[in-house]
């Protein structure tokens, strides 16, 4: 069995939309719940988050925005930049604590003291760009835990596997030109869902040409198309960039049950990206992964995916 | 068509050579440049494939060289190979007239000319697929909803009140007539992650939603 971090906090409860909305806190409670009753937070190891020190946060943000997001919790505003992307008067400190809790997962696994690490941490972050927040995001959680392993930890190339079914567009503007951060994403084809980006030819620029892999799937496609995916285009792309580090941007609503899109990967799908990319992880960096969690809005699908998550995780 | 026209235009005149023609597309990327007198008046267009088609036969001729082709083209005047009845669009002319032309006409640019013939601006199929990409609101973050109605009046209205009160921005609308008849499909792209409630509220209020996945069958 592997050491894996369960970094959670109570306080990640805090941010509550303001209206209905399907990032809501019931989400983490019921992660939560179903980790408890299955046995698996007591096989864990716990990490408390901490607040992360500014330069961490303003290696991927700007200054500006993060005043901006902080004045506007204060303000009692109810969103920020965009209408679906609720904040209330704890949002700015919970944001904090959100990236805060992908970094304590970067950290113990660099530390060495785990092996790998999950962190159910909200709100989520892949579509928070450099300043500005939108799609339920607002700090790019993934993007911070890749700098604070490159500024703290002497990590080089840092992968990131953005399986949510939205494209993270955040997580791909902010590394497009950068040659160290391997951004791929797999997800529902930009015609047809949110953000509307992540077309095949989105690469990369400049010298972070060839380092940005996107992967749109036709509504309807399901865990045969994933498979293919993961075998045929990440491997050799992952074979090629040699990671020293795999992030996961873990969203679970490419689910056949999740309202949000029009895909039909199942359990089953989870548990062959998990595992698929654990494979990886043990052939290129020690097996080195830190999943952080992302989207995923139907609780059924949301609990029993990070069961099996969890369990691909602890290798039992 | 001023909104969209490029005004910065290269232009040669009749008397210059195919190889300087050629040169100036070359800089600026263009693959077709209008010809004017030294008023500005319109006299004609080139294009690069009129100049390759001018070239090619002189390199049927045995003993043709790279070195010939260039003498060729450096002794050869625009005037001898521009097309001389030109396409044109006025200043007046819509967007939607230049599409019409473009397709019509089987063209690749039209030139747009003022009241005394002279030349303005160049408006070239891709100009126009700007214009539709900015249309379509492809490129802006949002959800994209397909709405089937019934064809008739204030059913786009009845939508959009819809979608307002999720207090959701619209960043593009097309409404067609669908594969149905009787029905009309209307495309909506809304600046919002949060689409599923959206949805709901559209078909509880008696609309049909298209499956996407039923759009990519063959």
């Amino acid at each position: 069995m592997k050491r894996v971090a369960w970094i959670y906090h109570p306080d990640y409860l805090l941010h509550t939309p303001p209206f209905e909305h399907p990032e809501s806190p019931e989400r983490l409670v019921a992660i939560n719940d179903h980790l408890g009753k299955a046995g698996l937070i007591e096989r864990m190891v716990p990490v408390t988050p901490e607040y992360p020190e500014d330069a961490d946060i303003l290696s991927v943000h700007d200054r500006e925005y993060l005043n901006r997001l902080e004045t506007a919790c204060r303000r009692g505003d109810l969103t920020l930049d965009s209408e679906d992307t609720y904040i209330n008067r704890h949002s700015y400190n919970i944001a904090l604590l959100s990236a805060g809790g992908a970094i304590a997962g970067a950290k113990a696994v660099a530390e060495g003291t785990v092996d790998r690490a999950f962190c159910a941490v909200r709100p989520p972050g892949h579509h928070a760009g450099r300043s500005v927040g939108m799609g339920f995001c607002l700090l790019n959680n993934a993007a911070i835990a890749a700098r604070y392993l490159q500024a703290r930890h002497g990590v080089g190339k840092v992968l990131i596997v953005d399986w949510d079914v939205h494209h993270g567009n955040g997580t791909q503007n902010i590394f497009l030109e950068d040659p160290t951060v391997f951004y791929f994403s797999i997800h529902e084809h930009p015609t047809f869902l949110y953000p509307g980006t992540g077309r095949r030819w989105e690469i990369g620029k400049g010298k972070g040409e060839g380092t940005t892999l996107n992967t749109p799937m036709a509504p309807g496609a399901g865990d045969a198309e994933y498979r293919t995916t993961f075998e045929q285009t990440l491997e050799p792309a992952v074979e090629r960039f040699r990671p020293e580090v795999i992030l996961v941007s873990a969203g679970f609503d490419a689910h056949r049950d999740d309202p949000l899109a029009d895909l039909q990967v199942t359990d089953e799908g989870f548990r062959f990206m998990t595992r698929h990319v654990v494979g990886l992880a043990d052939r290129f960096c020690g097996g080195k992964i830190v999943s952080i969690l992302e989207g995923g809005y139907e609780t059924s699908s949301l609990t029993s995916c990070i069961e099996i998550h969890v369990r691909e995780l602890l290798d039992e | 068509m001023a909104r969209r026209m490029k005004k910065n235009i290269v232009t040669v005149t009749p008397s210059a050579s195919l190889f300087e023609a050629h040169a100036r597309m070359r800089e600026h990327t263009v693959r077709q440049i209008p010809v004017v007198s030294g008023d500005g008046v319109l006299v004609g267009i080139v294009s690069d494939r009129d100049i390759r088609a001018a070239v090619l036969p002189a390199g049927l001729v045995p003993g043709f060289t790279a070195e010939a082709a260039e003498k060729f083209m450096k002794s050869t005047p625009v005037e001898r190979v521009m097309t001389r009845k030109v396409v044109t669009a006025t200043l007046t002319d819509t967007l939607e007239d230049a599409i019409v032309l473009l397709h019509d006409f089987r063209m690749n640019a039209l030139p747009v000319v003022d009241a005394a013939g002279k030349v303005v601006g160049i408006i070239t199929r891709t100009d126009v697929l700007e214009a539709f990409i900015d249309a379509l609101g492809v490129g802006e973050v949002s959800s994209r909803l397909e709405v089937v109605v019934p064809d008739r009046p204030g059913t786009l209205a009845q939508l959009a009140a819809i979608i307002g009160s999720f207090h959701v921005n619209i960043t593009s609308v097309l409404s067609t007539r669908h594969v149905e008849a009787g029905k009309r499909a209307n495309f909506f792209r809304v600046a919002t992650l949060n689409i599923g409630p959206i949805r709901k509220a559209i078909e509880e209020a008696g609309f049909k939603i298209l499956d996407p996945s039923q759009f990519l069958l063959p």
